[in-house]
């Protein structure tokens, strides 16, 4: 009876996992270039003790495991902004950002220009092209970017965007701050698709978050009652065993 | 539960949002006024299973583990920049720019500051000022017996004096830019100082060297687009009411938890 308990707490911990999720999800949904995740659960077979010789085997005990975090990596809407310099992927591929800790990846595309004149994101990390940082001249005007990515401003040409892919979207991992770090090198896209003045926004769809939601509260509240229930269940044998008729 | 805490950070996003976006609706009138757009950011994530880790001695990994993020942050409120629309004011004081710089304002305290509103009047001293009385630098003097005041393209100020045929030179406008002007920092009152972030100005005559051109008895009007505040103001309240729904929930199944016997 022990196990019920535990089995429950189990599944008690991972919906409360969930719940993070969804939260994040929910609270990410205006971040641009976000994807959102969910969890995935697994079954974690109890090896206990059997003894095969009676009629009815021992019975196994499996307990919920939350295994992994999976992203969804559909593209988002993209939002427009009339921002010159706000880039949107359309399709696959990254951006390719160059951070103190080395090259990073977004889908979010809105930069903006530094002190230097350098392509930057919001947090001022500089936006990588086939050449290294692009980087645009005080005079300069009318920034272009067109639709294989090639930036160009009054001055001419200025490079190309660095746009990765990658073989397995899995290698990803999340930074933080709309990067996402990788192990594996991604290849350079030669023929990427981008839209200028626009913003791909969260791929986060409201109305499911929130059915998940409701389903993790459902079944978190009605975990709570078994667990309740199997208290009383021992309380009733305790005192049914312990009453000694006279 | 983390999820409280998730939430609140989505919340409080969304509130700066919505502020944000009623002050772009507020000074939709206002001109020179630039539209500002916040920019938001998901928060670290922490490793419950980490990615990669072995999951047997013979080398097999977890393509992918437990990454739970931690909620959202805003990263910075960005100013867009583009030309607003002109409108004619019939008022011969007045100049829009067309392209790109911005008027130089001296401030009381003997700073520069830049703005794209130009509403300009003459103070006692015939001297171009804005509508606070802040001077317009570098200093125009219109004679007092002047009878028409002209701007050219080029930023030239040129006065009709009474008795003369030919219009008299009062001085030349002159324009700053900047590398990153989204970099500049408002004050108010439709001025912008100059940041790190912003680089240092570079001033030029209008209508020449990628300098916009001036023209006269024009306002800019601010570039807020009414749609899009809007559409934008109803998800960021959309959003805001989903994340106080996931903090209803999580408390639920924190009461689910504390009512246990």
């Amino acid at each position: 009876m022990e196990n019920a308990l535990l089995i429950g707490l189990s599944r008690q911990m991972a919906l409360s996992h969930q719940m993070d999720v969804v939260a994040n999800n929910m609270a990410n949904l205006n971040t641009p270039g976000y994807k959102s995740e969910s969890l995935k659960f697994e079954e974690f077979i109890m090896p206990v003790a059997e003894f095969q010789d009676m009629g009815t085997p021992t019975k196994s005990v499996s307990y919920v495991l939350d295994a992994r975090v999976v992203r969804n990596f559909v593209e988002g809407p993209l939002n427009a902004t009339g921002n010159p310099l706000d880039v949107a992927i359309s399709g696959s591929g990254w951006f390719a950002i160059q951070t103190p800790a080395g090259e990073r990846y977004t889908r979010d595309g809105h930069f903006t220009l530094n002190n230097e004149g350098n392509l930057v994101t919001a947090e001022g990390h500089q936006v990588l092209g086939d050449g290294g940082p692009i980087n645009f001249g005080p005079e300069e005007a009318d920034f272009v970017v067109a639709g294989d990515g090639t930036v160009s401003s009054s001055d001419g040409e200025k490079g190309k965007l660095k746009i990765v892919n990658f073989d397995d979207l899995r290698q990803l991992q999340k930074e933080g701050g709309n990067l996402y770090s990788s192990t594996a090198a991604g290849q350079t896209m030669e023929n990427p698709r981008v839209a200028q003045g626009y913003v791909e926004n969260s791929n986060v769809v409201a109305v499911s978050e929130m059915a998940r939601m409701i389903e993790v509260t459902r079944s978190y509240i009605s975990t709570a009652r078994s667990i309740e229930r199997l208290a009383d269940l021992k309380k009733q044998a305790v005192n049914d065993l312990a009453d000694l008729r006279a | 539960m983390k999820a409280l805490q998730i939430a609140a950070t989505g919340m409080m996003a969304q509130q700066l949002n919505v502020e944000v976006i009623s002050h772009n609706i507020a000074n939709m009138r206002t001109s020179g006024y630039k539209r500002v757009r916040p920019e938001f950011q998901d928060l670290l994530y922490q490793n419950i299973r980490q990615p990669g880790a072995n999951s047997s001695e013979s080398g097999t990994i977890l393509p992918s583990g437990i990454q739970v993020g931690l909620g959202v942050k805003t990263a910075s409120t960005y100013r867009i920049m583009t030309q607003g629309d002109m409108t004619n004011t019939e008022k011969q004081l007045d100049m829009a720019i067309r392209g790109e710089g911005f008027f130089q304002i001296q401030l009381p305290d003997g700073q520069t500051a830049y703005t794209r509103s130009g509403a300009f009047s003459l103070d006692a001293n015939g001297q171009l000022v804005t509508q606070e009385g802040y001077q317009v630098e570098p200093s125009i003097t219109v004679p007092a017996n002047a009878r028409q005041i002209t701007v050219n393209a080029s930023g030239e100020v040129l006065v009709s004096v009474d008795g003369q045929t030919a219009p008299t030179s009062a001085g030349t406008l002159q324009l700053a830019r900047f590398v990153n002007k989204a970099g500049l920092e408002a004050i108010g009152d439709n001025l912008f100082l100059e940041t790190p972030a912003s680089g240092s100005p570079s001033t030029g005559t209008p209508n020449a060297d990628g300098v916009g051109s001036i023209l006269q008895s024009f306002l800019e009007s601010s570039n807020v687009n009414a749609v899009s505040e809007i559409s934008d103001l109803i998800a960021a309240q959309r959003a805001y009411e989903m994340n106080a729904r996931v903090i209803s929930a999580a408390d639920e199944m924190m009461s689910a938890t504390s009512q246990l016997r």
